[in-house]
């Protein structure tokens, strides 16, 4: 059985995936595995990006996302064509020869991966390039995985992948579909900031910072380094934290921090 | 149950052919990382990355690897390309090509021309016969009344990676056959303040550039405890010129606990996922904080006094202005800060971890910082910083990363961005890039000057691989009359990009349509830019519609390669390569053969190989079987001498090409020439403005133009080329779909000073100053710090009132009427004042009103504007 394991660490959100997935299927037909997809608009490798944090503390994350190819596929159990199959490799396909463009699919999908063909009337999505896996020995990866120029998307049997998937994550674990996509560094919010004082207009370096989280008491600590800059990352959602940065008997407490974004919390000034 | 159809079998996926392709915009007769081409019934299936073990064994490649701490990089054996080399079926098959020669409707060579339609009126479909015709005619008709001399060419910049078929250049070979012409002399757009400022303190260098840079990548891996990218942008530049190698090094660095600093105004690319820390700085204010981190080295002794001593020239000069001896202004961070934008307390934090971190210098070409006002000052202080700490000691380097200092491949007689190992026929078109060799020239960045306000004399004709000794040239244009100088009535472009990618855009406009000018001419695969103002239009075609070959030499990719061109698909249209297209002009005028040396694809692509002497690595036939031969990784590599180690080690021994032998931090040959010149004295400085430039916020236009507007090159173009790939113009950061249904050009600003303009994500947006209004779509974000809107340059023109409103957002239409500096030709297309605004519903109905067949040219929703727009009743 097949999976996609997705390092995010080594992502560079080049778009060449969503390019290739695009110059692969965009004017050229591939039934039954896949019929042409249209020129624009769709995006069966979805590359996303965020924008996360302030000036100056602001992190870009990509994440290519696609069809998770779910051993649970609500896609397959909801179409009442019966146009959506699961393969012995694990990878699901809509025939769209069989596909009466209902949507229902579409609108089933937790991931958002289906895409409504208005010219075909059919669903389309993901096919792990199944038509070069089967059909062309000099293929055993799908397009976007062979064009990434890092290795941050991989594909392969899902035993030679174990190690990865143990400290892997899914998107949408709450929908329970079982997805055969793998992700590691899923972004995380953070909290960061400078701390400096303003007299001697000085960066404080080895500051102790102690972040608490109001409700739980988890703590979480950090020292400023050589730019007086001190980073929480991988902290949860949406959690409301109160921050103590001191040093030498000083101490400066920021209350109310909230983790509904990430955060930067500017140059703090401590005397 | 559905019926589970998909098993071998189940679909044909077979294809006619493969063939290997360079599909990097850069061009210069440079490859990139290679790709292969599927190709079936005629057309392309797919663009995928070449795997350079497709036909050989790895181990004959001698793969080379760093290693940091037990941590090893190496090759992963396949081409790297960018996304729009991947969706070049998007570029060949776009809406947008030029199908077959044109002629402007209301110019006529025997009555009236109407010039001051260009850029206005429409254009007829025309015969090659009739089109080569009309050139050769005006070629004779000119050189009749005025001589050579008055005939423009425009020949030169990057474009796609060919050698037979280069895009450039060709027309300036086929009229010096016939008696010669005047030269539009490229200046170095992307590299101007190495150029014009850091060759007066280490010698000439690559374009200005720190050389050599052998094997500076390997030892920036060993070494390097932090790494600068400043003004770089080490994710977007690299995919123009060879692929994406460049971010596996930051990953890898990133691995090493190598810090990766970003000073920049924007959250670049690459900053965006490499950074260890952004430092934002305001455009073109960099010199400022440069001169604080000097006076913090200074006032603490922080810096290598014996290197100073023993390697460098005028550090007593450059301490009593820094301290403020000088001018009675000791440069102080807190005096840096107001001017800069970046808190006193992380300049001081920045000059220390400088001090006593072994610190090299990223770039990938000059990103915005070396392209403002003034350019060549942060370039000279960055010189002056890295040898106040030793410059060529381990770990301590200038680097265009991965460009220079990769392992060396064997039989390689260099690594250059132009290769001189190929035949003279070969490079002489391309030489219009890099050298001036016309008999009378004009630099590029006054071209407009030369048409509307000449004379022109200048300093330093510009050209790219020029000496630096020839900044101290006085050139004049006219020439002189004896010697056959005469103002230009003519102008014939090819690739043309000046509107959109160099300075003064709207006054370019103005000049090309200038009744002087009686012709243009140019040839382009596109019909886009300064296509729009020509006369008569030749299409060419693109890379993969010609047999070629290209030496995948330039650094910057994992293995170097040498790639064998096969035909892809036959040419759109009754398009011809660029070098058929002059040939059949030539044939016109009596030169057919002289031009064509009556050679074949097949000669010269064998001329090729035996130049670059292949068969030390595989025969004629084989190569021509396996398309493609990587060149092995030199065996003694790493015993290769590490950038300016020798003249760290013993600079008596080993002395710069400099005058004195030494870092000149003080250039007593700038003393000598420029006395008197404010802009670049003899030592750099902190120049607030000056006749040529008045772009700081403390100017009283600022009330009017509070922005500071940078300008880099492009993510999703190079310079002007690709602006039309469907599959990049989708993506969120390449355009802004404005209410209209309209793409337009990014231009990002910070949430808080778009609050204060009612601006919003996504508006429909007018950035402008006296010199103009460019409109653009609102990306309103935190990639970006207050007081800056950003632009990237090269967005396709799409001019409503020519000279006047582009809605295309090609920013370069707004940009600075000065060079870099009096004495400096170059391009300052970053870093000036602009104010954006809304537009209002009002300001823009009333735009549709007056014209209203401007704005509904025909449009593509996915590739934007396409050829009809320019055809008469829509070619119909």
């Amino acid at each position: 059985m097949k999976v996609f394991a997705i390092d995010l660490s080594i992502c560079n959100g080049c778009y060449c995936c969503q390019v290739a997935c695009k110059d692969e299927h965009v004017g050229n037909d591939w039934t039954p595995y896949a019929k042409p997809q249209p020129n624009i608009g769709q995006f069966w490798m979805n590359l996303t990006e965020e924008v996360r944090g302030q000036v100056p503390k602001v992190k870009v994350s990509y994440i290519p996302q696609l069809c998770n190819h779910c051993d649970d596929a609500p896609c397959i159990s909801g179409c009442e064509a019966q146009a959506i199959y699961k393969r012995e490799d694990g990878l699901v396909i809509i025939d769209g020869d069989t596909c009466v463009g209902c949507q229902l699919c579409e609108d089933n999908c937790p991931h958002d991966a289906i895409y409504f063909n208005k010219n075909l009337n059919i669903a389309q999505k993901c096919t792990g390039c199944s038509h070069l896996l089967d059909n062309d020995e000099n293929w055993d990866v799908p397009r976007c995985v062979d064009q990434c120029p890092t290795g941050a998307i991989q594909f392969g049997e899902e035993a030679d992948f174990a190690d990865f998937i143990k400290g892997a994550e899914v998107i949408n674990p709450e929908a329970g579909t079982k997805s055969r996509v793998y992700y590691k560094a899923l972004p995380k919010k953070f909290v960061g900031g400078t701390l400096y004082d303003p007299v001697e207009k000085e960066v404080i370096i080895g500051a102790n910072c102690t972040l608490k989280d109001v409700e739980s008491n988890e703590t979480f600590s950090a020292t400023t380094d050589n730019f007086g800059d001190f980073w929480f990352h991988g902290l949860k959602d949406d959690r409301t934290f109160s921050l103590d940065l001191e040093k030498d008997g000083k101490k400066v407490t920021i209350a109310d921090i909230c983790t509904d974004k990430d955060l930067s919390l500017g140059d703090i000034p401590m005397q | 149950m559905a019926v589970q159809k998909t098993k071998k079998g189940a679909t044909d996926t077979s294809v006619d052919k493969t063939v290997v392709r360079a599909l990097a915009l850069g061009g210069l007769l440079g490859g990139c990382d290679p790709s292969c081409v599927d190709v079936k019934d005629g057309k392309i299936v797919r663009i995928r990355p070449m795997h350079f073990d497709w036909k050989y064994e790895r181990e004959s490649f001698n793969p080379w690897k760093f290693e940091r701490d037990g941590k090893v990089l190496e090759s992963n054996f396949k081409g790297m390309p960018s996304p729009w080399s991947l969706s070049y079926k998007k570029r060949t098959y776009s809406p947008n090509r030029i199908k077959y020669p044109l002629k402007r409707v209301d110019w006529d060579p025997k009555g009236d021309r109407n010039t001051q339609n260009r850029g206005k009126s429409k254009y007829v479909r025309i015969s090659w016969d009739e089109a080569t015709d009309i050139i050769a005619d005006e070629v004779k008709r000119i050189h009749k009344e005025y001589g050579p001399l008055a005939i423009l060419a425009q020949g030169d910049g990057h474009g796609e990676c060919k050698t037979i078929n280069t895009p450039h250049g060709h027309q300036a070979r086929l009229l010096e056959m016939l008696g010669g012409f005047t030269q539009q002399v490229r200046n170095p757009d992307s590299w101007e303040g190495f150029y014009w400022g850091s060759k007066h303190v280490w010698g000439q260098g690559i374009v200005g550039m720190m050389d050599p840079s052998d094997n500076c990548m390997k030892d920036m891996t060993e070494h390097c405890d932090q790494v600068l990218f400043w003004g770089c942008d080490p994710e977007t530049t690299p995919w123009g010129f060879v692929g994406q190698f460049a971010s596996r090094l930051c990953f890898y660095w990133t691995e090493c606990d190598i810090k990766q600093v970003y000073i920049c105004p924007d959250l670049n690319y690459g900053a965006a996922v490499h950074a260890d820390k952004w430092i934002p700085i305001l455009p073109n204010t960099d010199a400022a904080m440069q001169l604080a981190i000097i006076y913090m080295w200074l006032k603490e002794g922080t810096y290598d006094k014996e290197y100073v001593k023993t390697h460098t020239i005028g550090m007593d000069k450059v301490e009593d202005y820094v301290m403020g001896k000088e001018d009675g202004v000791p440069k102080t961070p807190e005096w840096a800060s107001k001017k800069c934008g970046v808190p006193e307390w992380t300049i001081k934090a920045l000059a220390r971890e400088f001090a006593s971190k072994i610190t090299s210098i990223a770039h990938y070409f000059g990103g915005s910082m070396f392209r403002g006002p003034y350019s060549h000052e942060p370039a000279r202080l960055e010189c002056i910083l890295l040898g106040m700490q030793g410059l060529g000691g381990p770990g301590v380097h200038q680097v265009q990363i991965t460009y220079g200092g990769m392992p060396r491949a064997e039989g390689l007689e260099s690594t250059r961005f132009f290769n001189p190992s190929l035949p003279e026929r070969l490079t002489k078109p391309t030489q219009t890039t890099i050298r001036a060799w016309g008999k009378q020239l004009i630099p590029k960045t006054l071209i407009h000057t030369a048409i509307l306000n000449p004379p022109l004399d200048f300093w330093g004709n510009g050209g790219i691989e020029e000496p630096v000794e020839d900044q101290f040239v006085h050139y004049k244009y006219p020439i002189e009359k004896e010697k056959g100088g005469t103002e230009i009535h003519m102008m014939w472009t090819d690739t043309p990009c000046r509107i959109t990618c160099w300075n003064c855009g709207h006054e370019t406009i103005i000049a090309e349509r200038d009744p002087k000018i009686e012709f243009i001419v140019a040839q382009h695969p596109w019909l886009e830019n300064d296509c729009l103002y020509a006369d008569i239009i030749l299409p060419t075609n693109t890379n993969l519609e010609v047999d070629d070959i290209v030496t995948n030499t330039r650094q910057g990719t994992q293995h170097h390669s040498v790639i064998l061109m096969d035909q892809a698909i036959k040419p759109i249209g009754e398009s011809k390569s660029d070098y058929e297209a002059v040939l059949e002009v030539a044939k016109k005028l009596g030169k057919g053969d002289e031009f064509s040396e009556g050679k074949t694809t097949k000669d010269l692509q064998q001329e090729v190989f035996s130049n670059m002497k292949l068969e030390k690595f595989i025969s004629w036939d084989k190569f021509e079987e396996n398309k493609y031969v990587v060149l092995p990784t030199a065996k003694d590599w790493e015993d290769d001498p590490v950038g300016l180690r020798p003249f760290y080690e013993d600079p008596e021994k080993n002395p710069l090409p400099t005058p004195t032998g030494k870092l000149e931090f003080y250039s007593e040959s700038i003393a000598k020439n420029f006395p008197d010149d404010k802009e670049r004295p003899p030592i750099p400085k902190w120049v607030e403005k000056s006749a040529m430039h008045d772009e700081r916020v403390s100017s009283w236009r600022a009330n009017a133009y509070p922005l500071l507007l940078m300008s880099n090159h492009g993510r999703w173009r190079v310079h002007s080329q690709a602006d039309d790939v469907a599959w990049s113009r989708e993506v969120v950061t390449c355009k802004v779909k404005g209410e209209d249904g309209y793409l337009y050009e990014p231009v990002w600003i910070n949430p808080i000073d778009a609050e204060a303009r009612g601006i919003k994500m996504g508006d429909i947006v007018k950035v402008h100053n006296e010199r103009g209004i460019v409109l653009c779509g609102a990306r309103v974000w935190e990639r970006v710090m207050p007081g800056v809107a950003y632009v990237d340059h090269g967005a396709r023109h799409d001019p409503i009132i020519p000279g006047v409103l582009d809605r295309g957002g090609a920013i370069n239409c707004i940009s600075g009427e000065g060079i870099t500096s009096e004495k400096c030709v170059g391009q300052a297309t970053s870093g000036y004042l602009v104010e954006v605004s809304k537009v209002k519903g009002e300001e823009m109905d009333q735009w549709r009103r007056e014209y209203p067949d401007e704005f509904n040219r025909p449009y593509d929703e996915a590739a934007g504007l396409c050829f009809e727009a320019w055809l008469d009743k829509g070619g119909k």
